[in-house]
């Protein structure tokens, strides 16, 4: 088995605080919500697995050692693998393409396709313009699997897995995960804006008057 | 379409930047070598991205060794060289050198074609000078030169096509770079994980280049994917208003942040080496800043961040 220590890239000597710290940075790399549709998910939740057992075998050799006895309550991220490929398969048993959806499982992204392609336009439904957008944002074609799931939430808007995928492509344009936010970096470098000078005001004004005193006579 | 990928310098500690110097100056030296002098005047940062990535996947044995500039005489480099000759990090610096040459030639070819008076008449010039090491470098590694050469191809088939589509448009670039990032890997898991490198690298310079370029190509009448993506085509040969600007801006940022999500995850499973901390720096840092730089900033190509 490998070194529990160099899976999390820590020293044996390195603190319980510091070896949580690296766990959690690493878990948070690996974290299978940047995966989702990604090729690569089943990669990242080997990984995931990897640092999880280290983190189990660190934290449970130094347990029984019984240097220290504070309760490592911190849960880990393994029940997130669980859940997380199991979407396609079972999604709505009224699903008109289920062939389609174990194919996308299954990785087969051009058998996917070509029966979506076979599809005529007329019968066409939102289910249809999901698959395809999911079918797309595995090839990389992100722009247009974004307009996929567009449309398939205007066809049928209460549906959530349809409002996921769309919700999952605006993040991502947004740089939730990683790139350039101009309006975020923005509201950083200010660090205090207007909204921000008036909220601190009436919180004072409160505590004051909570004291007895007051700051702001007029509220 | 080069130039786009760079470090953040300003992130990275001293001891990286020179590691990426060193390779840097080691690739330079390595076009010297296979090619001949005059190639040394391919390089440029995307193939040290390349040599970086090809180095860092076998964990190449690898040395500093400081000697003098063979361009600049006064001056002294550190060059990241091969060490107990090591087949790994020979061959690194060799495949780079190959892409150097190979997709300058394919851009010379692109301006000969684009182009017309002067500069159509220099790169033929250029590409006429370029034909032996062109040669040995498809020699060399055969798959580069086909990657490449389909890329021409399906590229010129996106362009002509009806409907404009940015995925379409730039899914011959990012088929080049997966092919050719893919190659990197030695067993079925890396070569994924180099795969998606690889084609959101591609999808990203691609669409960089798209965007820096938008307000020359709609003033010179150009093709741009951008242009019926926004609904420009009523302001070709004029310049955008401010507000239009903006919006195309924005919209072009969140293409390419659409394309770093990808990215960034994939880079995450690469394995780790030593130019993995290098690695991390140009994609999670330096491609964000080019994205601010020239979009945001409009600063001209001369005076970007290295």
């Amino acid at each position: 088995m490998t070194d529990p220590y160099k899976v999390l890239g820590v020293s044996p000597s390195a603190t319980d605080e510091e070896i949580k710290d690296a766990y959690r940075k690493l878990a948070k790399k690996y974290h299978p919500d940047q995966y989702g549709d990604s090729p690569l998910s089943e990669l990242a939740g080997e990984k995931m697995k990897e640092i999880n057992e280290a983190y189990d075998t660190i934290v449970s050799q130094r347990k029984n050692r019984g240097a220290n006895n504070n309760s490592y309550g911190y849960n880990n991220y393994n029940t997130y693998n669980a859940g997380y490929n199991a979407g396609y398969a079972g999604g709505s048993s009224a699903s008109g393409f289920n062939d389609v959806r174990r194919f996308i499982m299954a990785g087969r992204i051009a058998d996917a396709e070509q029966i979506l392609n076979g599809v005529p336009v007329e019968s066409r439904n939102a289910e249809w313009y999901f698959l395809k957008g999911t079918v797309l944002y595995r090839r990389g074609w992100l722009e247009e699997a974004k307009e996929h799931f567009t449309r398939a939430c205007q066809m049928d808007p209460g549906n959530p897995e349809y409002q996921a995928a769309l919700n999952q492509a605006m993040n991502q344009r947004s740089g939730v995960y990683g790139g350039y936010n101009p309006n975020m970096n923005m509201n950083n470098a200010g660090g205090c804006n207007a909204c921000d000078i008036c909220n601190g005001l009436i919180c004072a004004d409160c505590c004051c008057e909570c004291m007895g005193g007051d700051l702001i006579p007029c509220c | 379409m080069f130039g786009y990928v760079r470090p953040f310098k300003g992130e990275m500690l001293v001891k990286e930047y020179d590691a990426y110097k060193g390779v840097y100056c080691q690739l330079c030296r390595a076009l010297g070598k296979y090619y001949g002098f005059p190639m040394r005047l391919t390089l440029s940062y995307d193939c040290t991205l390349y040599a970086m990535l090809a180095l860092n996947q076998r964990d190449a044995d690898v040395k500093a060794e400081k000697k003098r500039c063979c361009c600049n005489p006064m001056k002294k480099c550190t060059y990241v060289c091969p060490a107990n000759e090591d087949v790994f990090a020979e061959e690194a610096f060799h495949k780079a050198a190959a892409l150097s040459i190979i997709m300058t030639v394919h851009k010379l070819r692109d301006t000969a074609a684009d182009e017309d008076g002067l500069k159509a008449f220099g790169a033929r010039v250029l590409r006429l000078f370029a034909r032996r090491a062109m040669k040995k470098a498809s020699n060399d590694y055969p798959f580069m030169a086909d990657a490449v050469q389909k890329m021409m191809d399906d590229q010129a088939d996106a362009e002509h096509a009806k409907e404009i589509s940015i995925d379409r448009c730039s899914a011959p670039t990012a088929e080049m770079l997966q092919t050719i990032c893919a190659e990197l890997g030695s067993n079925a898991g890396e070569k994924a994980v180099l795969s998606e490198v690889g084609y959101f690298l591609g999808r990203w310079i691609y669409i960089m280049d798209a965007a820096d370029d938008l307000t020359d190509d709609l003033l010179q009448q150009k093709f741009n994917p951008f242009i019926q993506k926004l609904g420009l085509e009523s302001s070709r040969g004029l310049h955008l208003l401010p507000e239009e600007r903006k919006r195309a801006d924005e919209e072009c940022n969140a293409v390419l942040n659409g394309s770093l999500a990808r990215l960034l995850p994939a880079v995450n499973l690469l394995p780790s080496g030593k130019f993995t901390r290098i690695l991390e720096n140009i994609f999670e840092k330096g491609l964000p800043e080019m994205q601010r730089e020239i979009l945001f900033l409009h600063i001209k190509k001369e005076k970007r961040h290295d």
